[in-house]
């Protein structure tokens, strides 16, 4: 499809998208299902606040309120087309985008739906749920045949899992047990207690736990340009998450690099695997799960305390160890833009923090990342270690308007001559007509020096003007 | 890349499924180790029923001596026999009886037990559920021993344990201990962890302006049936923990019948929600302090006639609602722009063409309390004084009507009706 007719097709789809969502308006699944304002569980979407985080942990559930019947109780109570319809969500991103390469030269870019997103999602029984996401990216980009385009795509979005609630299991393995309305938690009433522990398994995002929930901020990453098959302007994102190493490549057929900004590891954006956590004594959460990457696998530990919530303060530090097993691979020592025969193993490992104070929100997360099994060849040429940094600061200014700012600092790794160290500095206005509806428009600065070679690096400002209608 | 990881989760899973619908938690270690003190004591830790919960025992009771002394006379006439001279629960006629007497002895045993579940157990025996149907056989004392005097017999008991000083759930934290964990969890994060409204999610659910979430210990609550400057009985809290609080704005959708902004708790077993109030209760002491309940009486609903809808007009004008409502009761009277709460905060006045927004209820009754009592805190009074009944419930039913735009009162009774 030429790049005409596609931004044709997307903007149909856009104005259709807009007629049908302001007439039927968006779908938010788990308000409908329970009666509630967006703002329960969000600081704004879709960054959850502690009520929604203690939502999401119970499986998204009224925490201590699960329906008894599950979903026999809902069709009995409500009928199948209202239960039909409460399950789900859509969820449309889209706006314009204008690139700054130097002060004379910019680019002014439509995104029509970056994502058009179905969701489908609710509890089955008190102690399980499910989660589905069904993603169509109108413009999204692929990799195919060792070129990069663009290309409209469909099919199970970042995320699909089931959550079950083990602590009725453990009980009948002899722990004790309390129910709190409907839901089984380990311990004793004035003692230990655990909520959960919780599995996700299916296609799971596991960050949400973490201090820094990477896919729950409110600036969400710029998307991936690319022209004449090779990457032309890498996406701006959090760079603490990043994959953060130059020359790396995901897999040995496909001979697909692994991209410095991609999102990799315990901070994927959804991946295949398990995830088991739980939260003790309403301090300490413990997380442990493994996740399929590329070739291989990698597994985590996540802990976090949450060491104060009262005059409206919330503060919370988590600490993470990631290790992956031949989750990348170097390039040949031969041919370096061609992957080798050596898969690599990556340790992860950070720290976040969130402070929660009146109506501001700020995070932030360091994290390191190491790489192991180099060619020998490579070693002088390669930078195995690297580290990224993310702060941001949401502030609501009044009960309709967030502005945000956030630091991305990323000291990369890898092949020594494609290095280069990023920094940039976005702000982001974000206007919520309705709860579920936000217009925002948002500024990014490179903050380095302006390098037409680098994808990291070649432009000075970009600046989005788009639409999300959240759920 | 996704056939086989799925394959394997999908079975792993289906274990787990089949491993959590066959096995449901030992009835032993379900909810503590109550059995044991069932066992022990006779006494299930079950939550007193609304009509008893509003009942405790004045502080000076438990430890004054003139009623420790006429409870001991009580209690070595008509107790001693089941519950034993050293209330250990082993009197003679107690040995047999398949539910053993309670062993006030037993400190963890007593300190468990709330005061206004002891006057509960005291008034009513063994006659009602769950202790009916456990082979219960005391009896109920109600009829025979006025409130001073099972307050006397109790404030006795409790000399037993060895406990100095009042029954109270300060003193005996685990008494509370489920509803403290259920408000851990559910609740914690907007009213906070010492229950002053000032947890994390409030701020920013509605951002300096009303409503913010409740703050416990200033004693002062919106919805109530008890009149205006008094705290309200439990079953008030208990109707909000219920139905939960709407509110205006929400997501731009479909479907919703509420846009809450406190979420319902009607799931969750009545008894935990009886739990979590007595937790709730103990953030503010006056509701151990108050020595009197007066309720505001709620008549029955007469019918709503066109008649008493526009009678209902001029009640609306004549008590000046419109100042705050507006003319057509939209929230946009002249006062509006003006209002707000003790807490110097910004207060919309309510938009009374839209009752589902109502936050102390759209039934006839719901807005027949809210106008009696008004809404402590708020720009809202209280009409008792200035309201007949019958005025009342001409107001009530043209508050209603005013959800089809105030067009005729024709209209209105549909509403009502």
């Amino acid at each position: 499809m030429s790049r005409r007719s596609l931004i044709g097709v997307a903007l149909v789809a856009t104005v259709v998208g807009y007629v049908r969502v302001e007439s039927a308006s968006a779908i938010p699944a788990f308000a409908r299902q329970y009666d509630l304002q967006c703002n329960v569980c969000h600081t704004r979407p879709p960054r959850l606040n502690r009520f929604g985080e203690q939502f999401h942990m119970m499986g998204f559930q009224i925490p201590s309120a699960a329906r008894p019947g599950g979903l026999v109780g809902t069709l009995q109570e409500d009928g199948p087309i209202k239960t039909l319809i409460d399950s789900l969500a859509l969820r449309i991103e889209g706006g314009l985008f204008e690139y700054t390469e130097s002060p004379r030269e910019t680019e002014t870019k439509f995104a029509p739906p970056d994502e058009i997103t179905l969701f489908v999602a609710r509890p089955l029984l008190p102690d399980l749920s499910f989660f589905v996401e069904i993603e169509g990216e109108p413009n999204g980009v692929v990799f195919e045949k060792r070129r990069y385009f663009t290309k409209g795509e469909a099919g199970l979005g970042k995320e699909a899992f089931f959550m079950l609630n083990l602590g009725r299991l453990l009980g009948a393995l002899g722990a004790p047990t309390m129910e709190m309305g409907g839901q089984t938690m380990v311990g004793k009433h004035g003692g230990f207690s655990m909520h959960g522990p919780m599995v996700m398994a299916g296609k799971v995002d596991p960050n949400t736990n973490f201090s820094y929930a990477t896919n729950r901020q409110l600036i969400a990453p710029t998307e991936l340009e690319v022209k004449r098959g090779a990457v032309e302007r890498l996406p701006v994102v959090p760079y603490a998450f990043a994959s953060k190493f130059f020359g790396l490549f995901k897999n040995r057929d496909e001979r697909e690099p692994q991209l410095v900004t991609d999102q990799v590891m315990y901070n994927t954006a959804g991946s295949p695997g398990a995830d088991f956590h739980a939260m003790i004594n309403d301090v300490f959460l413990g997380q442990v799960g493994f996740l399929r990457e590329n070739e291989g696998f990698n597994t985590y530990g996540m802990a976090r305390f949450d060491l104060l919530d009262r005059r409206e303060l919330a503060f919370n530090v988590s600490a993470l160890v990631n290790g992956g097993l031949g989750v990348v691979r170097a390039p040949d020592p031969d041919d370096r833009d061609h992957p080798g025969g050596r898969r690599l193993d990556r340790l992860r490992y950070g720290v976040a923090a969130n402070v929660r104070w009146k109506d501001l929100d700020v995070y932030g997360a360091l994290i390191w990342d190491q790489l192991y099994g180099l060619p020998g060849e490579l070693r002088s040429d390669f930078d195995r270690t690297a580290t990224g940094l993310s702060v941001q600061a949401d502030y609501l200014v009044q009960e309709k308007i967030m502005v945000s700012s956030r630091f991305d600092q990323l000291w990369a790794g890898g092949l020594r001559n494609e290095t280069r160290d990023g920094s940039v500095l976005s702000v982001q206005a974000k206007f919520y007509p309705w709860q579920n509806v936000a217009f925002f428009v948002r500024d990014s600065v490179n903050l380095r020096s302006f390098v037409e070679q680098s994808p990291l690096l070649n432009w000075r400002n970009q600046v989005f003007v788009g639409i999300d209608w959240d759920f | 890349m996704l056939a086989n990881p799925f394959r394997f989760l999908a079975v792993a899973v289906f274990v787990l499924l089949v491993g959590l619908c066959a096995t449901r938690p030992p009835a032993g270690r379900a909810n503590g180790d109550k059995d044991k003190h069932e066992q022990k004591g006779g006494h299930a830790h079950v939550p007193a029923p609304t009509e008893y919960a509003d009942i405790h025992v004045p502080l000076s009771v438990w430890t004054a001596a003139r009623m420790i002394a006429r409870g001991k006379e009580i209690y070595t006439t008509r107790c001693a026999v089941c519950h034993g001279d050293a209330g250990d629960g082993k009197g003679p006629a107690g040995v047999a009886l398949p539910l053993k007497p309670a062993d006030f002895r037993d400190k963890a045993g007593v300190a468990e037990m709330r005061d206004n579940y002891w006057f509960w157990r005291v008034s009513e025996g063994g006659q009602v559920e769950p202790f009916k149907g456990r082979g219960s056989a005391m009896p109920p004392w109600k009829g025979q021993l006025s409130v001073e005097e099972r307050w006397a017999v109790m404030a006795y008991q409790h000399t037993f344990s060895g406990h100095q000083g009042p029954h109270v759930p300060w003193e005996h934290p685990g008494s509370v201990a489920m509803g403290r964990d259920i408000y851990a969890m559910a609740c914690v994060m907007c009213h906070g962890v010492d229950g002053k409204g000032d947890g994390s999610v409030g701020p920013m659910l509605s951002p300096r302006r009303a409503p913010q979430p409740r703050d416990f210990t200033a004693g002062v609550f919106k919805f109530r049936s008890t009149p205006s400057g008094e705290l309200p009985i439990t079953a008030d809290l208990y109707r909000t923990v219920t139905e939960g609080i709407a509110g205006r704005g929400g997501p731009l959708t479909f479907g919703m019948r509420r846009h809450r902004i406190m979420p319902s708790f009607r799931q969750m077993p009545e008894e935990q929600r009886l739990e979590v109030l007595e937790y709730v209760k103990t953030f503010h002491r006056g509701f151990w302090e108050r020595e009197e309940i007066t309720r505001v009486t709620i008549p029955s609903s007469p019918p709503a006639t066109p008649d008493r809808i526009a009678r209902g007009r001029d009640v609306y004008v004549n008590a000046k609602c419109f100042e705050c409502h507006g003319e057509s009761g939209r929230g946009d009277g002249p006062a509006a722009p003006t209002l707000k709460n003790d807490d110097k905060l910004p207060i919309e006045a309510a938009d009374l063409t839209r009752p589902s927004q109502f936050k102390n209820g759209a039934r006839p009754e719901d807005v027949y309390r809210t106008l009696m009592t008004g809404l402590d805190g708020t720009p809202m009074p209280s009409y008792a004084d200035s309201l007949q009944p019958d005025q009342a419930w001409d107001l009530v039913f043209y508050v209603l009507s005013l959800s089809l735009g105030g067009r005729a009162a024709e209209a209105g009774l549909r509403v009502v009706r």
